[in-house]
């Protein structure tokens, strides 16, 4: 890691030295360098085409309200900094850079042009922060709705709905929110009529039982033919990463779990490991393997709520009964396990919350061996069936290229043919002891990222059979103090103990300044948390990076020329939560 | 009663007649018994929820009509099918065959429209796999 | 030969198949239920049989809503369209000898007339609604049932060769030896799809739709005018597999129980192969169901004609 440190940032700096960059070392050891402004899209254009191995894909971009930060050692004096994640798959590691800006100058050169996938994530730090991005081809509010006042992630933006006066809805008001959401192609640069005939302007959600929740897509049709669509997001924003900056690092796991609602403990995963990265928390090995068991059960559960829905959205109604039968199997585990069942808030700081209970092995033994031959009875009723394949094969594809450009991760990307999975490459929490492989598909179509996620969960079935077997004895959290709650063994031995482990349950841990990226190969792809500490008990920046968002973004180019029931189809198969995308 | 030809469609008629009422007399009913409460948002077509973009009363795609030719097209071919398939076994073999010719006349026409590709409908979606 | 006392044979009929259509809902409930691991109806009344009188009660009891955009007589009439139409199909049906509305010699010929009328219920209901989901369910509808009537009707020439008749009853006469199922059974194929396909149920239930256009044709409307589409396509259901006895299973035919008795066997029968169709499989894109009915169906349709015309002269000569 520490040699392709130097060489990454340092190719930069030798390729440009015009340019002064300003290195930072970060806990996760991922490279970090600060770029001024005004170079931004050349070094990107480098960085993705020029540099040998290059980055290839936007991995994340977002932004920090720095004003009130203490703990900038060595930083440039910045106002809003500006983030930009990017990954090399080549290396197999990020690279962090970061624009400082100024309040008087909010406003940096776009990079839509050399990254597609950068559309969304710069309209979402317009939208939260303010920084203009000149050159973006639809810069406007993308969460928040059109009359929002302020930008929400400063932190001069107030957080909490007691802040803001009691919230009402007159008529009036109604009616101006409305109007606000109305469609105008022309802003769009649609026509509104071609060759006589006029385009239909079809709203597609958010109350539409195709769209699996609260999401607007508004399509542009020719006949039944899309000839363009403009998904419109933002109906279920929550604001998952400012609740992050109010919460104690403790308290804030079980918000994590909403974010992906479908994937349980996988939210919590991701958060946590950035969470010990900043803290140095060691996390014992029986902790690191009930972890992995529950996330590959989790990932089965996700997995069965999409294959059942799935083929809902192609018209075959039972399926769904039967996946979410089996999916009550699996919630018993997490119930036996955890007391919760879709929002389990399971694991703590350096570890999990509480032992396995007894009995735990033959709940899951049984479930292993009853699992695989439902699947297979799933393969002849759905995979096999001619309708459903001819609903899917050769609908919605992608090739890798497009995939990487567009920042699409999880079995999406593997469907393209490209075996990428963060369990494998950048094994975290002890996946490298684990025997299994990396489903792939050729096409990227619908039916291959069928066909993955059905062998992935072939997979996390081997996963949790090796759990299993080989759970390891010791303890379930950390001993570190940062680890909270704390374990009580010598709480009643010394008074040092009990005095931290009182300040830590009433406080909440304090974890030291610094930055650090957490990512996880989540069950739509990969979910990243990255975590500002400035010292205190709680987080001063929390950057949620989910899966969802770039796959919805990469809906109009998939189902471009294609008709109606082909976007239910490429819905459907793409996974997403609406809770995932707008957090 | 006769069994002559009027006859056999009087019962039809009774029975036009007391189907109507029927029809007409639920759409009745749920009239006297249905409440009416008129909201702006009920007053709005149904669009997910958000205001419409123009309405439903525009010029559509040539395609769909193209459906109704092709269907007014051999329905009319095919209901010269019918009388011929019951006075069959009068016509004996040179009915048979003169049919087959007529058949043959359709069949060019249909397959100068399936080569014309009047037939596909989402070209794009035929590329790989389909039926 | 007609019923010899019609208002009783109209009465009859009438009060059987609304009843069984909407008791079509309850079984379809319940079965699909049993198919997918779970309970269905089963509180109002005993085994949830009296389900559809509180459904009924409900629909009646809804708002009376007409939108003020909408095409109000067109969107008026299109349901009872649908009512009427299969209704009055049930006329030329001879459940068992002597109950019958009216032996027509063209009965064939009127059914298939009216399941063509049927079509403008839904088109209409489509247009008159004056709402872009409807519009494209109502397109869609027309589309779909044009192209599978084109062989709906050839599909059943085998038959009316085998027969020699339009008569219902007289085809039914015509199987005494053998049920046209043996020497029709493409025939009988042709005709179930299409039969499926002119209902809209699944997998044809395209016009609805309801993942993808949230109940397409009928987005608009609620309370009975809702209710009468919904009782009129399981009175379709009815029909079909009525049709589907009569054409190819030797309609009242059968040992020891009485002709009505085998009538209802065989018709619920089929009744449960639609709803076990519902039950399994996914629905086809829109354009795959039009090359489907073009491009395999219809040739498919003619070449079952001319070869049982070529098989019929060689037996009779």
């Amino acid at each position: 890691m520490q040699v392709t440190e130097a060489t990454a940032v340092d190719q930069l700096q030798e390729k440009f030295p015009q340019v002064s960059l300003v290195r930072e070392s970060a806990r996760d050891g991922i490279p970090t360098a600060w770029i001024p402004a005004g170079h931004v899209s050349e070094l990107m254009q480098f960085l993705k085409t020029g540099i040998e191995q290059p980055y290839a894909m936007l991995y994340d971009l977002t932004g920090i309200d720095e004003r009130v930060r203490v703990n900038r050692d060595g930083q440039p004096a910045s106002d809003v900094t500006v983030v930009y994640h990017l990954l090399s798959f080549e290396r197999n590691e990020y690279i962090r850079l970061k624009v400082a800006l100024h309040t008087n100058h909010l406003s940096l050169p776009s990079i839509t042009a050399i990254w597609p996938a950068a559309n969304w994530y710069e309209r979402e730090v317009w939208d939260m922060f303010g920084v203009r991005f000149e050159g973006h081809p639809h810069l406007e509010r993308i969460l928040m709705p059109k009359t929002w006042v302020g930008h929400p992630l400063r932190k001069d933006h107030p957080a909490r709905a007691t802040e803001m006066g009691p919230f009402q809805l007159p008529e009036e008001k109604e009616e101006r929110e409305q109007e606000a959401l109305r469609f105008h192609p022309e802003a769009w640069g649609m026509e509104r009529s071609r060759d006589g005939a006029d385009f239909i302007f079809l709203n597609v959600g958010p109350q539409h039982p195709g769209t699996h929740g609260v999401l607007r897509i508004v399509l542009q049709l020719d006949g039944e033919e899309i000839v363009d669509a403009v998904p419109d997001i933002g109906f279920h924003h929550r604001g998952a990463e400012k609740m992050g900056e109010r919460q104690s690092w403790h308290t804030y796991i079980p918000y994590t779990d909403r974010v992906d609602y479908l994937g349980g403990v996988m939210n919590n995963f991701a958060y946590l490991i950035a969470v010990e990265k900043l803290a140095g928390i060691e996390v014992p090995p029986r902790a690191r393997t009930i972890r992995i068991m529950l996330a590959e059960l989790f990932r089965i559960i996700s997995h069965l709520v999409w294959y059942g829905t799935f083929a809902q959205d192609l018209g075959q109604m039972s399926p769904v009964f039967y996946t979410f039968n089996d999916r009550e199997k699996a919630f018993g585990i997490i119930e036996a396990i955890c007391g919760a069942r879709m929002h389990p808030n399971w694991f703590r700081i350096g570890g999990v919350a509480q032992d396995l209970p007894n009995g735990w092995e033959a709940m899951v033994r049984d479930f292993i061996s009853y699992f695989p031959p439902r699947l297979r009875e799933y393969d002849r009723e759905v995979l096999a069936n001619r309708i459903f394949k001819g609903r899917t094969v050769g609908v919605g594809e992608c090739t890798t290229q497009e995939a990487v450009e567009w920042g699409m991760t999880g079995p999406n990307l593997r469907a393209t043919g490209f075996a990428w999975d963060f369990r494998k490459k950048q094994p975290y929490s002890g996946y490298e002891n684990f025997e299994f492989d990396i489903p792939t598909a050729l096409h990227g179509d619908c039916y291959d990222r069928a066909l993955v996620r059905v062998e992935e969960m072939r997979q996390s079935v081997r996963i949790i059979e090796q759990c299993v077997n080989h759970m390891p004895d010791g303890p379930y959290k950390s001993l570190d103090p940062l680890a909270s709650p704390p374990l009580k063994e010598r709480t009643m031995h010394d008074i040092e103990t009990l005095i931290t482990h009182f300040l830590s349950v009433s406080w909440g841990p304090v974890v030291p300044p610094g930055e650090a990226l957490g990512a996880i190969e989540a069950t739509k792809g990969n979910n990243g948390y990255y975590l500002v500490s400035d010292g205190g008990t709680n987080s001063y920046r929390t950057r949620i990076r989910t899966p969802s968002f770039p796959h919805m973004q990469m809906l109009p180019l998939l189902c471009r020329g294609r008709m109606i029931p082909d976007l239910l189809a490429v819905l459907g198969s793409l996974d997403y939560v609406l809770a995932d995308i707008d957090r | 009663m006769p069994d002559n030809y009027f006859a056999r469609y009087l019962p039809l008629l009774i029975h036009l007649v007391i189907v109507g009422i029927v029809a007409c007399g639920m759409v009745l009913l749920s009239w006297l018994i249905g409440w009416r409460r008129p909201t702006r948002a009920k007053m709005a077509p149904y669009e997910c929820g958000m205001a419409p973009i123009g309405d439903a009363r525009e010029r559509f795609s040539v395609k769909f009509y193209l459906v109704a030719m092709l269907f007014i097209l051999f329905d009319v071919e095919a209901v010269f099918l019918y009388p011929w398939a019951i006075i069959l076994r009068d016509l004996k073999m040179f009915g048979f065959w003169e049919m087959i010719v007529y058949i043959d006349i359709v069949l060019v026409g249909f397959f100068y429209i399936w080569k014309k590709g009047v037939l596909d409908w989402g070209e794009a979606s035929m590329k790989r796999g389909g039926f | 030969m007609t019923s010899p006392y019609p208002f009783a044979a109209i009465f009859g009929i009438l009060i059987v198949a609304l009843t069984i259509a909407s008791g079509l809902i309850w079984i379809e409930r319940r079965l699909l239920a049993l198919w997918q691991d779970r309970y269905g109806p089963n509180r109002v009344g005993p085994f949830g049989l009296l389900q559809v009188l509180a459904d009924t009660i409900k629909l009646l009891a809804k708002e009376d809503w007409i939108p003020p955009f909408a095409d109000k007589p067109v969107f008026i009439i299109a349901p009872a369209i649908i009512m009427i139409t299969v209704l009055m199909s049930f006329a030329v049906i001879p459940i068992a000898p002597g109950i019958i509305i009216s032996d027509l010699n063209i009965a064939l010929l009127f059914f298939l007339a009216m399941s063509s009328l049927g079509v403008y219920s839904i088109v209409l209901a489509g247009w008159s609604s004056d709402n872009k989901y409807s519009l494209l369910g109502g397109v869609r509808a027309a589309a779909q049932m044009l192209s599978y009537e084109v062989f709906m009707g050839l599909s059943l020439m085998g038959v009316v060769l085998l027969s020699g008749s339009f008569d219902l009853v007289d085809i039914v006469h015509a199987q005494r030896k053998i049920w046209f199922i043996i020497p029709q059974f493409l025939g009988f194929v042709l005709f179930l799809i299409a039969g499926l396909a002119e209902t809209r149920r699944l997998p044809f239930d395209l016009p609805e739709a309801e993942s993808e256009l949230v109940a397409g044709f009928h987005s608009e409307y609620s309370g009975m005018k809702f209710g009468m589409f919904f009782v009129g396509e399981y009175l379709g259901v009815t029909l079909i597999s009525a049709m589907i006895t009569i054409l190819f299973f030797g309609g009242w035919m059968g040992p020891v129980l009485p002709p009505i008795v085998w009538f209802l066997l065989k018709m619920f029968f089929f009744i449960g192969v639609f709803i076990l169709m519902r039950a399994s499989l996914p629905r086809p894109r829109f354009d795959q169901l039009m090359a489907w009915a073009w491009k395999l169906m219809l040739p498919l349709a003619l070449a079952n004609l001319l070869v049982t015309g070529a098989v019929v002269l060689a037996f009779f000569h």
